[in-house]
This record gives structure tokens, C-alpha cells and sequence, in this order.
């Protein structure tokens, strides 16, 4: 299990290093683009090579990764050009919101899909799957973008009874957090929802369900003690694939509610080419997907104890 | 009727002694403007304008309109007493605000316009007025300019207002190293240096003392007022960029009444009354703006649950949304902002003129208009002057031709057919994709094809001087001379079309130099035929534009570019 837990880490640390590079190479592989960047449109030619030259961005390309790796190691991610900031006084706030925006739908998200997963693979082709199954694929197949208008249209044009916009700028409001966790949700709730059906349906066909039932069990015991341990597995790594949509994903989301978090922050300084934003974005990203897809791996082998010895 | 005999009249029943002293309502060709207006030769709004223009205080110039049209001053409607305090709440973005000299987008000077002030205002009327200049004379061939500055105005860190805060801004503006786009808007104090460079001429801005300014022109330049209150035009103290950064979110010095409380870019400015307005009563407390992104949709969703009293602006797709809105008003102003597809002419094909006139005589402007923005503007006529402008002069109008057009790209040698490309950046709406896609089946008959490079707003104004063919927005400005200054004079930064033409650019500057607004239009016919002839700008259409506040926001009409004049406005409740 060591073993395998340090290998899988390993290969997180080489993925991360590759991501580098390339997040390296795209933004900063043209020193006149970055001067450009930085010193807006109406800058000189002579202005650019000044900044260049005063930057270090004449030197070679080896050398400026090698270096901006040791800084990025060291907490240091630039400064922002639309922000006029240090990306550490942005980045850090912004990523606090999404993980709150992440956070409560990841709770919400979670246990309504495997209450209704469980629910609806419990009895296979009864009316009740059938009701969940239709209501979970028709909120999945609607994209965040025609939710999030569909909801604003009713609960903020025609009942006027939530927030149009969860910038939060008045502090934290649990109100307007609302509207957001409702599109998220509704939209990843189906996923997780259906694997957890076709697992539970799965298990509760084997041999050792029926003996249960056949040995007189209560139904609630066979289902909390013996059905859904095993069941778990499968949707195991649906979920935790879905803490990576949830930080990366939601950028839909955001922008249409004007959200302050990490996906509408991306994307702004992917708009404006913030070269510094776009970095420490781009490896924040890729880190927690490579993470989560990590410990993904190891939960899922504890869970299945057939993984292990393979 | 002696108009020269009703002017000094009623010059001098209208315009305060001090007011006199200073030359206001006296200048030469005021007698001539009196004239015009009681014979019917302009209207009235021209006739302010001119006015105003030339250096008549807004009293004396619409008591004077009065006078001359025979008709009774109007009285306002028995207005509602403003109610002083309160948190003025707008939807708007808050981007990094630092050198007003640079300013390139018109909502930084909205957060910056309530503590750095201009020496004119050009009202929601299109009719420029006093500010902190209180009064200026031109002389008869508009090459010198004298402006009389308001006194007992200071800055926030107590330095009294004076000449040589004017000089100083003015001056940085003409320096290239300041990257202002005033260079081009001021062209008349611009030079070419022995290094290629524009900056300016010598002895352009001139301290006669502590309240006069003299503007020594190289040549004639009508909209002197006016071009003091476009967007990167504030005023800022004598100090800045000189003995402190030029930033103004850090070093924020100001003659307005309100003072940065708060400054985040990208979540929110929170603008406090700090102090009382040299110019008389300020009624709201704060101004709150809250950027809520990119997606106007959240704006107007903001707007719908209150969150906000006003957004910015209104896009056209949702002015009827907006409309249902109970609580809510909601205004137009029709305007000069435009849209252009225009051609780099430095690169091939479009340095072809024929390619150039192929492409244009395909176009229907009535249908991208109406299919692209339903219909809510006017039609455009590829040359860059609006009906609104006062020196518009109608030419005969465009008719789209494709067999003209078939015939021009095969004497241009693309008689197989031409595959062109446009960058867009839909920044001011999607309507601008909707126009393009029109435009490239009107394109298609003569054998056109047209790609169209959909890119992010932001990606667009990096490439928006350098793509070869691009459609650009264009805000409004009061004069025509204005933008056709700042766009095709050869050489000015603003100039994306690399168009280089001395016949135009002397065209121009001979209009500008013209003060009879009748003459003026001839003049500008001149200018307007030859941008039409050499095809640089098919313009597909004039738009209006569209804000909304709540019902409680008192006082408030929408300017044409958008511009936030708050000054009179007040919360009711």
C-alpha cells in the first residue's frame, strides 16, 4: 500500500512538472508578449525592450523557468497585470470563495444524489427509479448556462424572492448563495445519482442480498448494512471527480452570477491574457484535479480490497 | 431684425459683470450666430451649441435662444425637492484605475469623474458648458484659445486649483511617453519630432496667471470646449506623475466633492462626499459601484432584485426584460456610438482600393440594422459623421450593389472569388456577431467569403490596430470633427485604419478651422465624400443606447457615452 501510495504521488509530482512547463512555455515563450501585457497597448517599442531588459526577460528561456519554478516553490506567484497586485493577495481570497461556492454544493450535491441513487436502485424499474432516473438525466442534460437563466427567470424576475447576483459584495449572504448551489447541483447531482442506481441495483441482484432477504433481515439493515457499503464503490469516484469540476468547472456559474471565485477568476485573466493570474490559475487547477483523481485512486483500493492486490 | 442689437442687449442682460470683463458672449462671429438662429438657418440646439462654444454661459445662451425664437422660456416642471444623503448603488466593472491621461475605457472615468473633474461638461443635451473652466474666448481664426479657470476651487489635499494644475495635465498629455490619446485629439498643439514622434509644440499651453490659460494652436481647431470633456480629459494636480506616481487609485487628488473610500478592482469602488462641491449641492452621500462580471445579464438581474439602483448600461436583447420591470425606468439616448468594419489599408488585399469598394457595396445597412439591433439606431453611411453631429451634410444615399461589386474585385484581380477574415470581439454586445453574419451573406452574391474570427472582448483591443480587418466600436462624441480627428488623421495613435491621406487630413483640418456651422457641413461634406470614396469604413449603423435605474433615482438622464453625471442626482426613499 506504500508502495503504491508513493508511486501514485510521484506521478503527481511529474504531471505537475509537465503542467509547469507548458503553462511556462504558452505565457511566457514571447518576452514582447509579456512586455506588451504588462505595459498596455499604447506602450513603445522602446518602452517593451526597457521592460524586458529590466525584467530579466532577455535571458534564455531555461534559465527563466528554472527560476520561475524556484519562486512558484517558494509562494511567489507575480503580480497580477489587471489587479495591479501580488496574485497571492487575489488568488488566495478567490479560491476561499469557490471552495465555500464548492463546499455547500459538494454537501447538497452528495446527499440528495445518493438518497435518490439508493432510492431509485432499491427496487429497480419501479415507478419511484423510473421518476428519479427521468428527473436526474433531464437536470443533467441541461447545461449551468440554461439553468442558471431558468432560475434567475423564475425565483429572481417572476417571484422576486432570491438575489440576481452572488458578488456578495454586502459580506458573506447564505441568500445569495443560493441561486448558484441550485445550478450546480441540479446540474452534477444526476451524474453521481445514476451511478449510485446502477451500483445499488447491481448489488442488491447478488447472491448474498437475496440470502439476506431470504433469511428474514429487516429491509432497512439489508439495505444500510449490507447494500450500500458496496454499493459506494462505484460512485466513490464519480464524487470525488466532482471536487474538481466544482473548482474548475464552475465557471459558468460564477460569471453568470457574477460570483468573486476561482472559475470567474480564471476566466477573466484568461479574457485579458494575465499571464501571472493565468499561471498560478492553471497550476491551481491542474493540482487539485491531479489530487483529487490521486486520492480518488487510493480510496477507491481501500474500498475494494480486490484493487490492492492487483 | 438687428440681431447684433438684440446680442449686445441681450448679452449684457444675461451675462454678469465679471462675466463681461472676461469677454463672455462677445466674441466676433457671435452677431453672425444670432443671425443664423432668428433667420431659421440652424436650430436651436446648434445655435446653444455654437454658443456655448464660444465662450456664452448656458444662461445667457438659452435666454438668449428665447429671445431670438420668439418663444417663452420654459419653465421646468414644479420638480420634487431633492433629498440630500444616501448610497447611490450602480452595476458596473471597476477596472485598474491609475493615469486618467490613459484612460481607454469609459467606466474607469465614471469611478475617476466624481474626484478628478474637466474643464468643460458636455450635457446629456450634446451642449458643452462651463466646469472648472468658467468661461474661455477663441479668436477670430480659432488658433488661440483663452480659458478662464473658476476660482476658490481646491484640491482634496487643500493646494488651490490654478493655471498651472492645467498646464501640467495638458502638458503630459503631450508628451509621447505619457501614451495619452489625447495626442490625437489635440492634434492642433502635435508636432512631428525629428524622431518621427508626435508630441507638442512649443509653447502650446501658455499660464497667463493664476486663473487664464492660453491654448496656442498650430492651426484652427473648432471643439477646443468639447474635446475637454472627452473621457481621458480630467484635470489632474500639478503634481501628479511629477512628484508622485501617476495613479490615481493610489494617490488620489481631486477637485470633486467625493473621495475613494474603497478600491478593489474587479469587486467594487465606494466613492464617500468628503467634502462640500465648489460648484454648489452634491445630494448623494456615497456612490457604490459593484462589478458583477462581464455577463450583463447579472447586471440586470442585479437591477431586478434591487441589488443595485442602476447598471451601467442596458444591452439591446434585454431592453425588454428590462421593460417589464415595475420599479424600474428605463432610458434612451440616441447617439453616435457606432460600430465600424474597418480595414487596415496597410495590409493586402484591403491596400487594394478596389477590394476595398467591393466589399462596401455589398453592404445593406437598413438590414443589419434591423436584423442585428431591431431596428434602434440610425443607418450609417461608411464616412463616420452621425445626423446628430451639427456638421453632418447628407450625401446621396448608399444603395448596395453587388454587380458593382463583382466588377470592382475582378479589376482587382479576384475575380474567382476572395475569402477575407474579421476580428470581433462583441464589445459592446452580441449584436455585434449578428452583424457580421448578415454582413457575410450580403458578401456572399459578389463572391465574397466571409470568416468570422469570434474572440474575447479583451483579446480584441490587443489586435484592435492590427488586425487586418476588424469591426470596431466607437463611442459617441459630440462633434464630428471630433472622431474623424482622433480615427483618420494620418499618424494619430487612435488611427487603426493606417489610413494616410493629405487630402483628408487638409479637408479636415479646414472644417474644423470653420466656425459657420452651414459652411462647416460643405466642408465636411468634402471629408465625408472621400472616407465613403476610399472605402475604409463600411459603418453599418448608428446606435442608440439604453441605461435603467430604479424609480427611487431622481434627477438623472442618460448621456450618450455613458458618462455618470450624478451631480444632480438624488434618492427618493
Amino acid at each position: 500500500m506504500l508502495n503504491l501510495v508513493l508511486r501514485r504521488l510521484g506521478t503527481m509530482v511529474l504531471i505537475m512538472l509537465v503542467v509547469a512547463l507548458l503553462l511556462f512555455l504558452i505565457n511566457e515563450g514571447d518576452p514582447r508578449l509579456i512586455a506588451r501585457s504588462v505595459l498596455g497597448p499604447y506602450a513603445q517599442d522602446e518602452q517593451l525592450d526597457a521592460w524586458i531588459m529590466q525584467h530579466g526577460y532577455d535571458r534564455s528561456l531555461f534559465v527563466r523557468y528554472f527560476e520561475w519554478i524556484s519562486r512558484v516553490l517558494t509562494g511567489d506567484l507575480g503580480d497580477s497585470i489587471i489587479y495591479k497586485r501580488p496574485v497571492n493577495e487575489i488568488f488566495w481570497d478567490r479560491l476561499g470563495n469557490t471552495a465555500i461556492l464548492a463546499g455547500v454544493t459538494f454537501l447538497v450535491m452528495v446527499v440528495v444524489a445518493l438518497v435518490l441513487g439508493v432510492l431509485a436502485g432499491m427496487k429497480e424499474g419501479s415507478t419511484q427509479d423510473r421518476v428519479i432516473s427521468v428527473f436526474s438525466i433531464a437536470t443533467t442534460s441541461v447545461p449551468e448556462y440554461a439553468s442558471a437563466v431558468i432560475l434567475a427567470g423564475v425565483f429572481v424576475y417572476w417571484l422576486a424572492v432570491l438575489p440576481g447576483t452572488s458578488s456578495m459584495t454586502g459580506g458573506f449572504s447564505v441568500v445569495e448563495l443560493i441561486l448558484p448551489v441550485l445550478v450546480l447541483t441540479l446540474y452534477g447531482f444526476g451524474y453521481i445519482a445514476r451511478m449510485t442506481r446502477a451500483s445499488m441495483a447491481e448489488v442488491m441482484t447478488t447472491p448474498y442480498i437475496r440470502t439476506a432477504v431470504l433469511k428474514g433481515l429487516p429491509y432497512r439493515h439489508i439495505i444500510m448494512k449490507h447494500a450500500l457499503r458496496n454499493a459506494l464503490i462505484a460512485p466513490f469516484t464519480v464524487i470525488m471527480l466532482q471536487i474538481n469540476w466544482l473548482l474548475s468547472g464552475v465557471v459558468v456559474t460564477e460569471f453568470a452570477f457574477g460570483y468573486k471565485g476561482f472559475g470567474a477568476l480564471l476566466l477573466e485573466a484568461a479574457l485579458r491574457r494575465d499571464i501571472f493570474l493565468i499561471e498560478a490559475c492553471g497550476l491551481a487547477a491542474v493540482f487539485v484535479a491531479v489530487f483529487t483523481q490521486t486520492v480518488g485512486d487510493l480510496g477507491y483500493t481501500y474500498l475494494n480490497p480486490r484493487i490492492r492486490f492487483k | 431684425m438687428n440681431f447684433r442689437k438684440i446680442l449686445n442687449r441681450d448679452a449684457r442682460r444675461y451675462t454678469l459683470p465679471q462675466e463681461r470683463r472676461l469677454g463672455a458672449g462677445t466674441h466676433s462671429y457671435l452677431p453672425e450666430l444670432c443671425d443664423q438662429l432668428g433667420t431659421g438657418r440652424i436650430g436651436r440646439r446648434d445655435f446653444l451649441r455654437q454658443a456655448a462654444l464660444l465662450g456664452m454661459t448656458a444662461t445667457t445662451a438659452y435666454a438668449m435662444a428665447d429671445v431670438l425664437t420668439g418663444t417663452a422660456p420654459v419653465r421646468p416642471a414644479a420638480a420634487a425637492t431633492p433629498k440630500p444623503g444616501g448610497t447611490l448603488k450602480v452595476s458596473m466593472r471597476v477596472q485598474e484605475m491609475t493615469d486618467p491621461a490613459a484612460f481607454d475605457w469609459v467606466e474607469k472615468s465614471n469611478v475617476a469623474r466624481f474626484m478628478v473633474e474637466h474643464l468643460t461638461r458636455t450635457r446629456a443635451d450634446n451642449v458643452t458648458v462651463p466646469y472648472l473652466a468658467k468661461g474661455w474666448e477663441a479668436s477670430d481664426d480659432l488658433k488661440t484659445w483663452v480659458f478662464h479657470l473658476s476660482e476658490g476651487v481646491t484640491w482634496s489635499n487643500g493646494d488651490a486649483f490654478t493655471a498651472e494644475d492645467v498646464a501640467h495635465t495638458v502638458n503630459r498629455w503631450l508628451d509621447p511617453a505619457t501614451g495619452s490619446s489625447n495626442l490625437g485629439l489635440f492634434g492642433a498643439m502635435v508636432e512631428v519630432g525629428s524622431d518621427g514622434k508626435k508630441r507638442g509644440i512649443a509653447n502650446a499651453v501658455e499660464v497667463v496667471d493664476a486663473h487664464t490659460v492660453r491654448f496656442n494652436l498650430k492651426q484652427a481647431a473648432l471643439a477646443m470646449p468639447e474635446n475637454f470633456y472627452n473621457y481621458p480629459t480630467a484635470m489632474t494636480h500639478r503634481g501628479f506623475g511629477k512628484d508622485y506616481d501617476a495613479d490615481l487609485s493610489a494617490n488620489p487628488i481631486g477637485t470633486g466633492p467625493m473621495s475613494l473610500a474603497e478600491y478593489d478592482v474587479g469587486e467594487r469602488a465606494l466613492l464617500k462626499r468628503s467634502r462640500d462641491w465648489w460648484a454648489g449641492d452634491f445630494h448623494l452621500d456615497e456612490i457604490a459601484y459593484f462589478d458583477h462580471g462581464e455577463d450583463t445579464n447579472a447586471h440586470i438581474a442585479a437591477l431586478a432584485s434591487q441589488q443595485v439602483d442602476m447598471v451601467y448600461r442596458v444591452p439591446n436583447n434585454l431592453i425588454e426584460t428590462v421593460k417589464r420591470l415595475p420599479f424600474v425606468d428605463i432610458h434612451e439616448a440616441t447617439t453616435a456610438q457606432t460600430g465600424v468594419m474597418r480595414f487596415r489599408v496597410s495590409h493586402a488585399p484591403f491596400d487594394n482600393l478596389k477590394v476595398r469598394q467591393a466589399i462596401a457595396a455589398c453592404m445593406d445597412h437598413q438590414e443589419i440594422l434591423d436584423k442585428a439591433f431591431k431596428g434602434l439606431g440610425q443607418v450609417a453611411e461608411n464616412h463616420h459623421v452621425c445626423p446628430i453631429h451639427p456638421e453632418y451634410a447628407a450625401l446621396p444615399p448608399l444603395k448596395r450593389d453587388v454587380e458593382l461589386a463583382k466588377k470592382l474585385l475582378a479589376e482587382a484581380g479576384h475575380g474567382d472569388g476572395l475569402t477575407i477574415e474579421i476580428a470581433n470581439g462583441d464589445t459592446e454586445g452580441p449584436w455585434m456577431t449578428d452583424a457580421c453574419a448578415i454582413f457575410k451573406n450580403q458578401l456572399a452574391p459578389a463572391g465574397i467569403t466571409l470568416n468570422i474570427n469570434k474572440m474575447p472582448t479583451n483579446q480584441y483591443w490587443e489586435v484592435w490596430d492590427k488586425a487586418p480587418f476588424g469591426y470596431t466600436a466607437w463611442t459617441h462624441r459630440p462633434l464630428g470633427t471630433m472622431v474623424l480627428g482622433l480615427a483618420y488623421r494620418a499618424g494619430v495613435p487612435w488611427n487603426e485604419t493606417a489610413y494616410d491621406n493629405p487630402d483628408f487630413d487638409a479637408a479636415l483640418n479646414d472644417a474644423e478651422a470653420t466656425l459657420d456651422v452651414n459652411e462647416r457641413k460643405k466642408k465636411m461634406a468634402v471629408c465625408e465624400k472621400i472616407l465613403q470614396d476610399d472605402a475604409i469604413i463600411p459603418q453599418p449603423f448608428w446606435r442608440s443606447v439604453f441605461k435603467a435605474s430604479n424609480k427611487r433615482v431622481k434627477g438623472f438622464s442618460t448621456h450618450p457615452t455613458l458618462y455618470h453625471q450624478f451631480h444632480s442626482v438624488w434618492l427618493d426613499g
